[in-house]
């Protein structure tokens, strides 16, 4: 799960935080999927309110880019890269601003009752940029580019093993059947990545790239500025702008500083520390939750964390509120020490846990460790948020007689990641099933990340019965019991989740915060000037 | 210089013998001067070559987790960067390349380097040259009011406002300058550059003025100053003093007695601050978005892109080498002592 493409692992890894990128998979809201046009055209966002007229020219300031990159629609790595695939390709399904599956390029897909073959209904009238209707043949042979098995494009890892590609078909322009290995009942949210976009043969050229979204190609330098024209054939209501431009930036500086001379009209990703700075400038900034995570990781087969009651006590140790007021400027929310937050199957109903550091003494009395001395691995190269909160738990395990050793480690993610004993380490908005597996399945059974070496058959089996299970209520109750094995037993110490904050200028109309990506899945369909 | 006291025009009197033997000597002289720094470009280019071999395995640190497992991209990366060859056989490979105009292919996207820096260069060499442009005239301009009004107030005003501006860093300038030009105070200039595709930067003039101004403002003070005091010191001089006696007029002695024999000093520093700004202008080019080799430089290294690192250090060098010979030529055309002993 979550191979990402070759040579670029370490990058996106880092980045994917900030980036709010490749979510491998997620539970979808229904399987039956309706299709109902594309959503309305609100007009939330710039304050000015009114009717939004057609017309102008937006220029968007992108944190990032380089020389890497790229159009390719199945292998973005930055966050330009993010928001030039989202305006130039469309997957099947697509998740919209509340984190829910939405039919784009298919008008349904439609498990069989034991989830091994999906039926996936292609939209009708829906073309491309040059013109060419979109069938399932080009549906089926952009999956095939992603589910490579011998290369597996970022979308395509799970796709890869999970496929049976001798009994899938074409069944007819408008009709696609996927057959699976094994039963897998939320196949809909893996075809719903922004890293599937669907391509005509399944075949990127990098000198005319063609999509279907409502943004077509008109030129692009890597690391610079691309350029887009309104696509006056789009399936659902098309863009109000005439061009759109995505300009890199390599500074936070410069990019705020460009917002505010009015050279650029929105930007994504905008440091907490300069939200007043764009407030008093009369510029607008955008607010959304999010569910990405930077934890505590205890590694639950070594001492002393083997120990589930010093886990707990550590957990009990964290001042919460106190780390997302001091590390997220207040950006974030609450964490229950239970990661996808914003899954429908969520455990909301477990008791929110505080800091009590008299448990936590107790509890550590109990387990005969008093007087714990801990050593904490942190690194810049985790994200801006990690070293500060390793200070501050630190400072707040004091308190609870805890001796932790802060070690800044340059590059945190070299060969002893995955091996430190108490460390830290970045996750990105994810559905339950995708990051349990990925996170806390040992490596042979997809557990590519699992920090904590955490082995717990009980909680493996409920999340496979899940990942098979058809009927949502049964699905939700299976993941309910997993979190609480984890909630109760984990290594995992999660205190908060990050908010996504961006920004656009006064005269911006028709932005939606989205739980999902910076700027409303950067929806620049529905902005207008 | 205060030796050629004595003579009342020192460039009108020693002009090189005409003729073939001071031809040939100029020749020899040239000849040796580039030379020499054609030595010192390929001495720059085994250091170049052996400090980026020398910063470790580039596949690993490009593959990072990935470098047991992806076979084929590592076995690709590293045919691509001769890996198996000896240390000595890649560097007469890359110095073959670069002789015959090939600086090799990028890591990070298998472009060529060259098609993707050459507008970079051009653009950091516009920016720079803007900036020299405006900043001789100004900066031997404030040294000149300067030393008229020596010691006296004005004199006093400028010297501690350059000394001030000296002790600056330039980012500090360059945001100073935005916030009052283009953000918070006033909306006349933009604040980054943004170029058109297929543009350059000075397409749209006004995007230019921060990012020069920001320039000239580094390095002014330090050229101002040194002017100055070369300028004062002439000023004292036996033959300024003469040339006073004779009643030739204030500015005319400015001009021509003392500015022209503290013009040599002058150039020296000029050519090493215009080499500085062919590698430091990375901040400003950072801060202003300008693109620029600055930009290129820090982002190929994020990429261990070692291919552009090596090329931009390489172009780098060379304009540092090709700045100090051409300082040098014109420092020896200016001094008459120098211009007479290689002639004769």
């Amino acid at each position: 799960m979550n191979q990402n493409s070759p040579g670029h692992w370490n990058i996106s890894r880092r980045q994917l935080l900030r980036y709010s990128g490749v979510s491998a998979a997620a539970i979808g809201g229904s399987s039956f999927l309706v299709a109902c046009g594309g959503d309305d055209g609100g007009g939330g966002g710039g304050g000015g309110g009114g009717p939004q007229s057609s017309g102008g020219r937006l220029v968007h300031g992108a944190t990032g880019g380089g020389a890497k990159d790229t159009l390719d629609p199945h292998q973005p790595v930055t966050a330009a890269d993010i928001a030039r695939c989202l305006n130039l390709y469309e997957p099947l399904l697509i998740w919209d601003n509340n984190y829910e599956l939405q039919p784009a390029l298919a008008e349904s897909v439609e498990p069989s009752k034991d989830a091994i073959t999906w039926t996936v209904k292609m939209r009708s009238g829906a073309t491309f940029h040059n013109g060419a209707p979109v069938t399932a043949e080009d549906a089926w042979l952009s999956i095939r580019r992603v589910a490579d098995p011998k290369a597996p494009l970022s979308a395509g890892g799970q796709l890869s093993q999970i496929i049976d590609f001798q009994s899938s078909k074409v069944v007819d322009d408008a009709t696609l059947q996927i057959v699976l290995k094994t039963p897998y009942a939320i196949l809909d949210s893996l075809l719903a990545e922004y890293t599937l976009g669907i391509i005509p043969g399944g075949e990127f050229d990098p000198s005319k790239p063609v999509g279907t979204a409502a943004f077509a190609y008109q030129s692009f330098e890597a690391g610079k500025t691309s350029t887009f024209t309104r696509f006056d054939d789009y399936w659902g209501e098309s863009a109000f702008l005439d061009e759109l431009v995505i300009q890199d930036f390599a500074d936070d500086n410069a990019k705020v500083n460009a917002l505010q001379a009015g050279q650029i009209q929105t930007l994504d990703n905008l440091p907490y520390n300069l939200v007043d700075t764009i407030k008093g400038a009369g510029a607008g900034v955008l607010t959304a939750e999010g569910g990405q995570w930077v934890p505590f990781t205890m590694r639950v087969d070594q001492a002393p964390f083997n120990d589930v009651k010093v886990r707990q006590a550590m957990r009990l140790i964290v001042d919460r509120q106190a780390m997302i007021d001091q590390t997220l400027s207040g950006y974030g929310s609450l964490g229950n020490d239970m990661y996808a937050p914003l899954d429908v199957a969520y455990a909301k109903d477990l008791p929110q846990r505080e800091q009590d550091l008299d448990q936590a003494k107790s509890l550590l009395a109990s387990a005969g460790v008093s007087d714990l001395q801990v050593e904490l691995f942190t690194g810049d190269d985790i994200g801006s948020v990690a070293v500060p909160a390793a200070n501050l738990f630190a400072e707040q395990a004091k308190a609870a007689g805890v001796d932790v050793k802060v070690t800044k480690k340059t590059p945190f993610y070299d060969d002893d990641y995955l091996s430190y004993t108490f460390a830290q380490d970045f996750w990105n908005t994810r559905n339950y099933i995708p990051q349990a597996v990925v996170g806390t399945f040992p490596p042979d059974q997809g557990g590519t990340y699992n920090e904590t070496h955490w082995d717990n058959a009980d909680h493996r089996d409920l999340v496979n019965a899940a990942a098979k299970e058809v009927d949502e209520t049964k699905r939700a109750s299976l993941l309910h019991d997993a979190q609480e094995i984890e909630y109760n037993e984990g290594g995992y110490i999660i205190w908060g989740f990050r908010q996504q904050v961006d920004a656009y200028g006064s005269t911006v109309q028709g932005l939606e915060p989205s739980k999902y990506l910076p700027l409303g899945n950067y929806g620049f369909r529905k902005v207008s000037l | 210089m205060t030796q050629e006291a004595t003579l009342p025009d020192p460039l009108a009197e020693v002009a090189p013998p005409r003729g073939r033997s001071g031809g040939a000597a100029w020749g020899i002289w040239l000849a040796r001067r580039l030379g020499l720094a054609v030595l010192t470009l390929w001495l720059v280019s085994i250091v170049v070559f052996l400090a980026t071999a020398a910063l470790g395995d580039p596949v690993r640190a490009i593959l990072g987790r990935d470098y047991g497992t992806n076979v084929a991209r590592r076995e690709q990366l590293e045919a691509q960067l001769g890996i198996g060859d000896s240390i000595i056989t890649r560097y007469f490979d890359w110095l073959g390349g670069l002789l015959t105009g090939d600086f090799g292919t990028s890591l990070a996207n298998q472009q060529p380097v060259w098609g993707q820096i050459s507008s970079s260069v051009v653009n950091s060499l516009v920016l720079v040259l803007l900036s020299a442009l405006a900043m001789v005239p100004l900066a031997f301009g404030i040294a000149m009011i300067s030393s008229h009004y020596r010691r006296k107030r004005p004199d006093t005003v400028i010297q501690t406002i350059l000394l001030a501006l000296a002790g600056v860093p330039e980012f500090v300038t360059g945001i100073l300058l935005v916030s009052v030009f283009s953000t918070t105070v006033f909306k006349i200039f933009p604040a980054v550059t943004l170029v058109a595709p297929g543009g350059a930067p000075w397409d749209e003039p006004k995007s230019m003025v921060l990012p020069v101004l920001t320039l000239v403002i580094a390095v002014t003070p330090y050229v101002s100053r040194i002017v100055r005091a070369t300028l004062l010191e002439v000023l004292d001089s036996d033959y300024v003093e003469l040339a006073r006696l004779k009643g030739i007029p204030e500015p005319v002695v400015m001009r021509k007695h003392a500015l022209l024999n503290a013009i040599v000093p002058g150039i020296q520093v000029v050519s090493l601050q215009l080499a500085w700004l062919a590698g430091g202008v990375v901040l400003v080019e950072t801060l202003f978005q300008y693109p620029g080799v600055g930009r290129q430089l820090v982002d190929s290294v994020r990429n261990h892109d070692v291919a552009m690192v090596q090329a931009l250090s390489m172009i780098i060098a060379g304009v540092y080498i090709v700045v100090n010979l051409v300082a040098d030529v014109l420092s020896i055309l200016l001094t008459p002592r120098a211009r007479t002993a290689i002639s004769s």
